[in-house]
């Protein structure tokens, strides 16, 4: 098993070092001048190039050393749990993080039960009413939701809830997941990647009901609601489980543009103002925690695959 | 009964091969014209280019025009969407955003599908290492989520991108090159491009992997065809229905993304109108004046909404699930 | 030879297909006795399937049974509602498919379905059904069956699954095992063991077989009577001997001539086969059928295609005997 879970880290790691790579080297050679940004408030010349202060400088932070040792310091760093400091206010990016992260989390998880217990359902109800009108509704709800961008329905809802029929306070800042202001943020976040998951669990249902082995269950003449739930159930979990991994990693990023319209303190807010400020080593961060959480999510749903379906035991052995 | 009659009947059933080519494109389009939300969807579509071009031509106002006397007003006979906080007529900078959001969608489609078309091909003709390399590459781009990556692309593209223009005007004299909406229309679409051609490639891919082992397609090989011919020839032609099915959604999506990026300031920039950077700027005054919130808002969604319907009617329409007997 | 455990008259079953209706079996009649093995034999397509589909209405949702009746134990399946049908399916009429890789439900284990259908008709307990299954899997052959139980088809070879398949349509006993080609996906030795299974497991338990397959030597050594199939339709039912000795359809003669061991008989030297494919059955609904004439056997090796032989053939009705 452990070995099973490294061989997957080690498919998984230069993927992100080469990703890291390349948006290192994008505001590496696109962003600009860290110190320039550092002090553009301070309306001096100090810390202009050619100036012995702004040289002194550079020359600590280590900018006049070739790229790739830069990168490879920071991603030593990184490792360590050192993402550098803000240039905007010289904070511990790490800080930064660690104070934002938990609450992209707890919204991404929350957001995921959501959609796993909402749409996982609503997708088997289509798949059985193949054609009737119960599916066409769920299916055309799925596809009508999917289609309306966060920052859209967001405010949307807000007009409507808030303004039109005050039954809701106006949301802003993050009290928890269990409070009344988190009501319009985690259906905004769960309701696009929901319509996902219904597709694919509709779609995987119809697959796993023409297979041989639902006739065979049905020739064996057992009450329809076993074939269902014994018979067509598990095997639709591996489908929609890797569809799961796919929403909770664009939940982890797509509270990017929520966050900013529900004033949510999270990663998206931080994105945020590194982009207001230029601030590049929080942006870096930022992308750093989103690349780990993919892969850690990946990692999820590769080492379940095993556990839903026999046939891959083998392959968890470590031959893969 | 004639003999050869009979067996002509048995073996085709007296439809030749040209009008069953035919025939295929006509069942589409006529299961795509009965399906309603996909009917709907094309005539949003088809109103929403018509306001693209014309657009312009046909608003009451200009859509840069200030006239504080007026502003923040709600709708009326004058501004139907009302205007905003500088007094500009709202309508007329929702019509003009459809020709930012068209332009952008439509360049994005075209670029990204031929760049996903090329890779894809090459990757799934090739095969062995090419094809590994690529498709590693196309997986770590498809896994990381669209948004984050397109924001760090438009945030350290913007200013290379604007030495580079600088540069071209200091060279031609060429006033284009100092029209900063140029340089965001140009940044956007490179920004989206550069993340949505990954499916067309994956799309291609499948398919090239699929034909390339059927026996005319080997037959092809053994005549001596060029590798060139035999992938534009016997290859492309079959895999253009999930690719226009695949353009529709890249249209909604691109749009989408266009969107985002403008509302998060670093896509198009004010004053030039984009949906995005309305909505952000309505955002801001939601509760005392709604309406600048919620026409972008509409508008946009409906737009999104009607290419998701298209591209799911398309779809329908041009891979039917095989009839299982 | 016994009293008639099914009786099927004038079966018809089509398909929706693309607006047309394709009419995959077309006014079948058959019957099958106490503990007697019925073999159906037909090349791809011809209905043989179908028609078993469906008599457990076991179709798939673009095939509908248009008319006809079939008496199972004096009560007609067709208008049997959901509850009655689901009785019969498995506890009365067992069947047996084609494919064994695909027909168990990969992620249940064997010990898991084999025995799962005592537990709804004979309200069998978890434990009694699983002890049950052990000595079904041992009456099938299958080495250490207490082991065996625990694993998942994945991990059988595809002659244990399809005895497990077997056990699996024998767990309640029916009077009556369907089986679709029960041999076709597996290698020729395993066939001839899995025969060797069902006509010994017959033998012993008095189990009527119907048996589908395209293959009419492996039917020959098996069953007491042959029905032969061709689109849609029967177009000769004969005891093996007959049908061997004096076949009367030009189709059945076709089927025959294409076996090796027959032509040996009949000194022809190169091995013969049927000229056409199967018609296309959309809104033809009847006697359209073999129009592509078949050609005799004795002179099939001499002659350029196409050849028409003989009066007109597609009007030429199925040909039944008296059953003796």
């Amino acid at each position: 098993m452990i070995r099973f879970i490294l061989l997957r880290l080690l498919r998984w790691l230069p993927g992100v070092l080469l990703l890291l790579l390349i948006v290192y080297a994008l505001m590496f050679y696109g962003g600009g001048d860290p110190i320039q940004i550092m002090f553009s408030r301070e309306a001096t010349d100090l810390f202009q190039p050619g100036n012995p202060r702004y040289e002194a400088l550079k020359d600590k932070m280590g900018l006049n050393r070739p790229f790739l040792v830069q990168f490879g310091d920071y991603v030593w760093k990184a490792a360590q749990g050192d993402l550098g400091l803000s240039l905007a206010d010289g904070r511990p990016v790490m800080e930064s993080i660690s104070a934002a992260f938990p609450i992209t989390l707890s919204i991404a998880l929350a957001a995921t039960a959501i959609i796993a217990l909402v749409g996982i359902p609503l997708g088997v109800i289509a798949a059985l009413n193949q054609n009737h009108w119960p599916d066409n509704l769920i299916l055309g709800g799925a596809l009508f939701f999917w289609g309306i961008p966060t920052f859209v329905i967001a405010p949307l809802l807000m007009v409507l809830l808030c303004l039109q029929f005050p039954i809701l306070p106006v949301p802003h800042g993050w009290t928890g997941v269990f409070t009344v202001n988190a009501i319009i943020p985690l259906t905004v976040a769960a309701i696009r990647p929901m319509a996902i998951v219904i597709r694919q669990a509709r779609s995987a249902v119809l697959d796993v009901l023409s297979e041989d082995y639902i006739r065979t269950a049905r020739a064996k003449g057992l009450p329809e609601w076993v074939t269902i739930t014994k018979h067509a159930l598990r095997p639709v979990l591996t489908p929609v489980v890797t569809q799961m991994g796919v929403v909770m990693t664009n939940l982890l990023a797509g509270s990017l543009l929520l966050e900013i319209v529900f004033g949510i303190p999270g990663i998206g807010r931080l994105i945020r103002d590194g982009i207001l400020n230029n601030d590049y080593s929080l942006l870096l961060g930022c992308v750093l925690v989103v690349l780990t959480m993919v892969t850690l999510t990946n990692l999820l749903v590769d080492i379940s695959y095993p556990l839903l379906d026999p046939r891959l035991k083998q392959a968890q052995r470590g031959d893969v | 009964m004639a003999p050869a009659s009979t067996i002509k009947k048995l073996t085709d059933d007296g439809v030749t091969a040209d009008e069953k080519a035919i025939g295929i494109w006509r069942d589409s389009f006529d299961r795509l014209l009965k399906n309603k939300m996909a009917v709907l969807s094309i005539a949003v579509v088809v109103i929403l280019f018509f306001f693209a071009i014309f657009g312009p031509y046909l608003t009451p106002y200009d859509f840069l025009k200030q006239d504080l006397s007026i502003r923040g007003q709600p709708p009326s006979a004058d501004h139907w969407l009302g205007t905003d906080n500088l007094g500009r007529d709202v309508l007329s900078r929702v019509i003009y955003g459809a020709r930012t959001a068209t332009l952008v969608s439509l360049l994005v489609v075209v670029l990204s599908s031929l760049i996903g078309v090329v890779v894809g091909s090459i990757s799934g003709y090739f095969g062995g290492k090419v094809d590994f390399f690529l498709m590693w590459f196309t997986d770590l781009n498809m896994a990381f989520p669209n948004l984050v990556l397109g924001v760090v692309l438009a945030v350290s593209l913007r200013p290379p991108l604007s030495r580079w223009m600088e540069q071209m005007y200091l060279s031609t004299l060429n006033p284009v090159f100092r029209q900063s909406s140029l340089l965001d229309l140009a940044l956007v679409i490179v920004v989206i491009v550069l993340v949505a051609w990954c499916p067309y490639a994956r799309l291609l891919r499948s398919q090239v992997m699929a034909v390339r082992n059927y026996n005319y397609v080997l037959a092809a090989r053994a005549l001596g065809l060029p590798t060139f011919t035999i992938v534009t020839k016997y290859i492309i032609p079959n895999a253009i229905g999930p690719v226009i099915v695949q353009m529709s959604a890249g249209m909604g999506s691109a749009m989408l993304t266009e969107s985002a990026l403008s509302f998060l300031g670093i896509g198009i920039q004010p004053p030039i109108p984009s949906w995005g950077n309305m909505i952000n700027e309505g955002l801001r005054q939601w509760t005392s004046a709604p309406h600048l919130l919620m026409a972008p808002a509409l508008v946009l969604g409906l737009m999104t909404v009607a290419f998701s319907f298209l591209g799911d009617g398309l779809n329908d329409a041009l891979n039917p699930r095989q009839w299982k007997g | 030879m016994g009293e008639i455990l099914l009786d099927v008259k004038d079966l018809k079953t089509r398909f929706r297909s693309r607006g047309s209706l394709v009419h995959a079996v077309n006014g079948v009649s058959f019957h099958v006795n106490r503990g007697e093995t019925l073999g159906v034999v037909g090349e791809s397509g011809c209905g043989k399937s179908v028609t078993m589909l469906s008599l457990l209405r076991l179709l798939p949702p673009a095939a509908q049974v248009e008319s006809g009746r079939a008496l199972f134990e004096g009560q007609d399946l067709l208008k049997m509602n959901f509850g009655q049908i689901q009785k019969v399916r498995g506890g009365k009429i067992g069947l047996i498919f084609q494919d064994p890789m695909t027909s168990f439900n990969p992620v249940l284990t064997i010990g898991d379905q084999v025995g799962e259908s005592l537990i709804y008709h004979r309200r069998a307990s978890k434990e009694v059904a699983l002890k049950r299954t052990v000595e079904l899997l041992r009456l099938v052959g299958i080495p250490d069956p207490e082991q065996r139980i625990k694993d998942y088809p994945h991990q059988f070879s595809g002659g244990m699954r399809q005895r497990a398949m077997i056990a699996m349509a024998l767990a309640c006993e029916p009077g009556l095992i369907i089986a679709d080609e029960p041999t076709t996906a597996l290698d020729v030795t395993i066939q001839a063991q899995i025969v060797e299974l069902v006509k010994d497991l017959r033998d012993r338990l008095g189990v009527a077989i119907i048996w589908i397959t395209h293959d009419l030597s492996l039917v020959a050594g098996l069953a007491d009577r042959i029905m032969v199939m061709y689109a849609g339709t029967i177009v000769e039912e004969a005891t093996v001997e007959e049908l061997f000795d004096d076949p009367r359809h030009p189709y059945t003669l076709g089927l025959l001539s294409a076996l090796p061991a027959f032509q040996a008989e009949k000194n022809v030297r190169r091995l013969a086969s049927i000229p056409g494919s199967p018609p296309i059955y959309a809104n033809r609904p009847l006697l359209a059928h073999f129009s592509c004439a078949v050609l005799s056997p004795w002179n099939v090796a001499s002659q350029n295609y196409p050849h028409y032989s003989r009066s007109p053939l597609e009007k030429m009705p199925a040909i039944a005997r008296p059953v003796l």
